[in-house]
């Protein structure tokens, strides 16, 4: 049976009347999952959706209960996420597991290797970009869908819970041994963050690529969700002025704003504040993460059969300029004594 | 850093020679040509350099070992001792992955002597191994 019957199948089925899918096309991007654009008509309405279903194979491994109540948690909230729709971990008639949510049009997906991003949107998208994710920083978690099912960890323990999963990854992964993440490691765990001050959702993997613009300046969809958990809101912070998204340049991070700028604005929209002594611990860490991910994609590639090709880019050419990055960090910190 | 040109290279012909599903012929498809065109750029790149690159990365490491050998332990200096007479990528890379191993070990050992002058001077080597191994994609314009 085709992807688009099973589709019609499925929602035919949930929905209790005919569903006719028109325009169904796979899209790139969302590595961790297949992304599939499509129209529904059922009972005379057209429903302009996202379908998200597991591979074989991903570059992240992820809940997809996760993704689905992260963007249930903030859909309509003000922020532009999209709507949740369904979800069936057993995959039902898809056969593999998969969740559909709503379809925001109008808008594109810059990818993190163009020069510049943005253009002459740079600081009106950063502007929304670090205000979105302060909003995203003082939601009350308690109220919110993802908390009944993500783990809540102490305010002391959220680099832990962090720093070991990801550890685990490149235990589990590695092929070739790896010293300058070790090295970095090393050093997060034999100097800890403090805790953090708010426990917030964080998104993940908040970072240019993974929200859609319109050309013209304004943000109309946050996208990629997957890796989305509760811990220190500084995490976040630092994932999206990881260098390894702001290709060739140096002076504005995510390519839109300065650094202090960006800081200004996630501050404001937050009503945190950020350590700076808390927030080195967290950006040296977003590049473990990094690494800890290209490693992963390495393996899946070769799990995989050497089939998906964004899976070998990423598991190779990323991995180096991750390498070069994390060696500069590490190489900036003091010396021992 | 794992996966070899060999393997991408095979991958990027596998990739391309399934007829993919109708829903996948647009732009996705598109997207995954213009993917194995970015690797195959960057083969070329390091089938000219990546030789170089673990030539001297392996030459480094061993002096680096050797010369913390006396304080240290004779381990490294016995980690040291091999030699590079294969000089396929595969085969430095097998010798490299040795090399790496100790050159892990060392760093502890390092670290847990508070041993700053030789800490610094290993993160000064790693950022030379990182740069010597980097790969350049052409800037590309946004879309």
């Amino acid at each position: 049976m085709s992807l688009q019957a099973q589709i019609e199948a499925y929602l035919t089925r949930v929905w209790g009347s005919p569903a006719v899918v028109t325009m169904l096309s796979r899209i790139p991007g969302g590595a961790s999952r297949e992304t599939y654009r499509l129209d529904v008509v059922s009972g005379g309405e057209t429903r302009r959706l996202i379908l998200r279903r597991d591979p074989p194979g991903s570059l992240i491994d992820t809940e997809r209960k996760i993704e689905f109540e992260a963007i249930r948690s903030f859909h309509g909230s003000g922020l532009p996420a999209p709507e949740a729709v369904a979800l069936e971990e057993d995959g039902a008639e898809l056969e593999r597991p998969f969740f559909i949510m709503g379809r925001i049009d109008g808008g594109k997906a810059q990818s993190p290797f163009s020069v510049p991003p943005y253009g002459e949107h740079a600081e009106t998208i950063g502007e929304q970009f670090y205000s979105h994710l302060g909003v995203i920083a003082r939601a009350d978690v308690a109220d919110l869908p993802l908390a009944k099912v993500c783990e809540t960890p102490s305010a002391d323990a959220c680099w832990k819970k962090e720093l070991d999963y990801w550890e685990g990854v490149i235990d589990a992964d590695e092929e070739h041994p790896q010293p300058i993440v070790r090295a970095c490691i090393r050093r997060l765990r034999a100097n800890p963050p403090p805790p953090a001050q708010k426990l917030s959702v964080v998104h993940g993997d908040y970072r240019t690529g993974n929200f859609m613009h319109d050309g013209a300046g304004k943000i109309v969809a946050l996208l990629d969700w997957e890796m989305a958990h509760i811990g220190d809101p500084l995490e976040d912070l630092g994932w999206a002025m990881e260098p390894l998204w702001c290709y060739g340049e140096t002076d504005r991070v995510s390519g839109m704003v300065s650094k202090a700028r960006a800081i200004a604005i996630w501050e404001k929209a937050s009503g945190l504040k950020v350590d700076p002594v808390a927030f080195a611990w967290w950006e040296l860490f977003a590049s473990v993460k990094g690494q800890a991910i290209w490693i992963s994609s390495a393996n899946e590639y070769r799990k995989g059969g050497f089939k998906d090709p964004v899976l070998g880019l990423s598991g190779w050419y990323t991995a180096r300029r991750q390498d070069v990055i994390l060696a500069e960090r590490l190489a900036a910190l003091e010396a021992l004594s | 850093m794992t996966p070899t040109v060999p393997e991408l290279l095979m991958g990027n012909f596998l990739a391309m020679m399934d007829p993919p599903p109708a829903e996948s012929a647009g732009d996705y498809m598109q997207a995954k040509v213009g993917v194995t065109g970015m690797i195959s750029l960057l083969c070329a790149q390091e089938a000219e350099r990546g030789i170089e690159a673990r030539v001297w990365e392996n030459a480094a490491i061993r002096d680096l070992l050797k010369a913390a050998a006396g304080r240290y332990g004779e381990r490294f200096a016995e980690a040291a001792a091999s030699v590079d007479r294969d000089f396929s990528l595969a085969a430095m890379d097998r010798a490299n992955a040795a090399l790496r191993r100790a050159l892990i070990d060392l760093h502890i050992a390092v670290e847990a002597a508070r041993d700053g002058a030789l800490d610094t001077e290993i993160r000064a080597l790693y950022v030379k191994m990182a740069d010597a191994r980097r790969l350049d994609l052409p800037p590309m314009p946004a879309s």
